[in-house]
């Protein structure tokens, strides 16, 4: 126990004696997290303002004088041209170049055909592969569409048949939006502890092949098991720290993202309770995924090769957690609480959704637990092996 | 019991592709040591002898646990390396080019961190410590790191921590490498001074000078065999000059005739 404990503070105080580490494994993924998400949340919320900003450009033939004072009424103020037959071609290039959003020919009798109760014909020109071509197409029809309600309301009163329709909202505030948690959440989570444990793990164990350290400690009186535990110990404690910064990082920068759409995201409809298991869940992932990541540093004679047997496991577990994103409900299904991770996963979501179920978090956390105990045992039998201790 | 006793060791190490490339051979298998055998005795120096590639600094890592012979086996004080492994790095002090000590840390930081995996109490840490980095002068550039220091000064600092626990057999494997003529100096003068407090030691190297001047018995090793294990005075007198440097090609070129094979 005492060599646990003493592996485990010098394998703590390596990263945290250095800044270059902390500032790599622990501040930046949380860093880099709130300014990409940060930064991809204005792009889009700026491209969004863009769109609405931009002075519609359209070309009319024959523009009815009330429809252009009911789209006026509807708040939309574009700059009108007047068509000319002779240049349709120039006009259809430019839509198409994106230089005119679009082209609304009305027929010549349009007032008096809607007076006879004649089906009149508008046509419409307009290019979908252009942004502001395709929103001004948008927002138009919608205004004709319901100028022509205006007017069969005007015309029959009472008469004329359109839905009255009302709706009434039932749900569980918390819990929508616990699924918006629930949809996101889970495969950052994984991805975050993963690259947490990957970015110290090869250079703790492969990294101590590679220079010739580990030898050194393997010629102490410390059992081979007592070295592998204090190891799991120190990258546990250290892929949590960078974890919560990626969870930081995430949780402020979601507002950020969304971009108003994100009202829902408030990560105070959680209790202590929920995030106490929540942590529990997370504590016993990160325990199966640095026994992962350190069993196989420890089989690889370096930490580029160590990187390389990683990887095909880290996208497994980012599929296993892209894989629920799309329907937020936590399985109910008991084998899946058996599967690494993917049971992990799961427990996120049911943690999050308010859906918690007791049978499934206990085997979550024992498998977890029996999980690591095998790496556990894999690690110390690969530092008792010669030939992958001494391998070159 | 208080020997340090190698019997009948055998080693052979499967070579890769590259290897066989290296070595240019076609052969699967090297043998690496092959039936060797020899006894280090307490308050003695144990000279180990013999060309690059002999198959010493095999011998010596099975000494030390860090791999385990095919057949055979080696006593430390009574432990078997084979079954009892964990005993014997409790008994031993190796240093060897091969175990290196992490750039990251300082010389002080490192002698603490090993002295407390080898169980020392912690007043005793202190106190060997002061008298090992004063002895080796290590002291002025404790907190120095490892990464910053100069091949001397990390041999120095090797050499302090393989003796944190005062082990009482000593494996030390080329010591002096790396080491300028008056540090060098110290380091002998302290294996003599250890040999004289009644520990085991064996040193290995390929100054004959140094072996001379030091050791009390003499192994040879050519092609992972034992060729001559006695004495330094029997040694020294299959020749009729008592010259340790004649013997010693004499084996050599006995070992080439004779095909260099096992």
């Amino acid at each position: 126990m005492k060599n646990i404990v003493t592996i485990f503070r010098k394998e703590f105080y390596r990263v945290m004696s250095d800044r270059r580490l902390i500032f790599t494994a622990i501040l930046l993924p949380g860093l880099a997290i709130y300014i990409m998400y940060t930064f991809i949340g204005s792009a889009i919320g700026g491209e969004i303002e863009d769109i609405t900003q931009h002075k519609m450009i359209i070309y009319t033939e024959n523009l009815p004088t009330e429809v252009q004072n009911y789209i006026y009424t509807q708040e939309i103020n574009p700059e009108y041209h007047i068509y000319d037959s002779a240049e349709h071609d120039e006009l259809e290039e430019m839509i198409l170049n994106g230089e005119v959003d679009m082209l609304i020919r009305f027929e010549e009798t349009f007032e008096d055909d809607i007076d006879n109760l004649i089906v009149t014909g508008i046509q419409i020109y307009s290019n979908p592969g252009e942004k502001y071509s395709e929103y001004t197409y948008n927002v138009i029809t919608n205004a004709l569409h319901s100028y022509a309600n205006v007017i069969g309301i005007e015309r029959y009163g009472d008469a004329y048949y359109s839905f009255d329709m009302s709706s009434e909202i039932i749900m569980d505030e918390e819990k929508a939006a616990g699924q918006n948690f629930a949809m996101l959440l889970p495969m950052l989570i994984v991805m975050f502890l993963f690259s947490g444990a990957m970015s110290i793990g090869p250079d703790s164990i492969a990294g101590e092949k590679e220079r010739g350290t580990i030898a050194t400690l393997l010629v102490t009186p410390v059992k081979r098991s007592e070295i592998a535990i204090g190891k799991v110990l120190s990258l546990t404690v250290i892929s949590m720290m960078s974890a919560t910064s990626s969870f930081i990082g995430i949780m402020f920068s979601l507002p950020n993202l969304m971009q108003g759409a994100g009202d829902n995201l408030d990560v105070f409809i959680y209790g202590a309770w929920d995030i106490l298991m929540l942590f529990s869940v997370l504590l016993a992932t990160v325990f199966v995924i640095v026994g992962l990541v350190a069993a196989l540093s420890a089989y690889a004679k370096s930490i580029k090769e160590a990187s390389m047997l990683i990887m095909p496991f880290y996208f497994i577990s980012m599929a296993l957690g892209i894989s629920t994103m799309f329907s937020g409900e936590a399985s109910s299904e008991l084998w899946v609480y058996f599967m690494p991770i993917y049971s992990s996963v799961n427990l996120i979501i049911a943690i999050l959704t308010f859906d918690l179920s007791l049978t499934a978090y206990l085997i979550t956390i024992s498998t977890s637990l029996i999980y690591v105990a095998i790496f556990v045992y894999i690690l110390t039998k690969l530092f008792q092996s010669e030939k992958v201790m001494f391998s070159k | 019991m208080n020997t340090l006793e190698v019997k009948n060791i055998k080693k052979t190490f499967k070579l890769s592709k590259k290897q066989q490339k290296i070595e240019k051979t076609d052969i699967k298998l090297k043998i690496a040591v092959n039936d060797l055998s020899f006894t280090a005795f307490p308050g003695e120096i144990y000279g180990l002898l013999g060309p690059n590639g002999a198959g010493k600094t095999t011998c010596l890592r099975a000494i030390s646990t860090l791999i385990k012979p095919d057949e055979g086996d080696i006593l430390v004080g009574g432990s078997s390396v084979v079954t009892d492994s964990f005993e014997v790095r409790k008994k031993i002090g190796f240093l060897t080019s091969e175990l290196k000590l992490e750039d990251h840390f300082t010389p002080n930081y490192l002698y603490t961190y090993f002295s407390r995996l080898h169980n020392v109490e912690e007043d005793v840490i202190e106190e060997r410590k002061k008298v090992l980095f004063e002895r080796f002068g290590i002291e002025e550039f404790k907190e120095v790191k490892v990464g910053d220091l100069s091949t001397g000064m990390k041999q120095k600092t090797s050499i302090a921590i393989s003796l944190v626990h005062n082990p009482e057999y000593i494996v030390f494997d080329e010591p002096t490498n790396g080491l300028d003529v008056l540090t060098a100096r110290s380091v002998t003068d302290y294996l003599v001074e250890l040999k004289e407090s009644g520990k085991t030691v064996i040193l290995s190297t390929h100054i004959l000078s140094v072996v001379e001047k030091l050791c009390d018995r003499v192994g040879i090793i050519i092609n992972g065999k034992m060729k001559i294990s006695d004495t330094l005075e029997n040694v020294k007198k299959t020749n009729s000059n008592n010259d340790l440097e004649e013997i010693f090609f004499n084996l050599v070129k006995e070992d080439e005739l004779a095909g260099g094979g096992f």
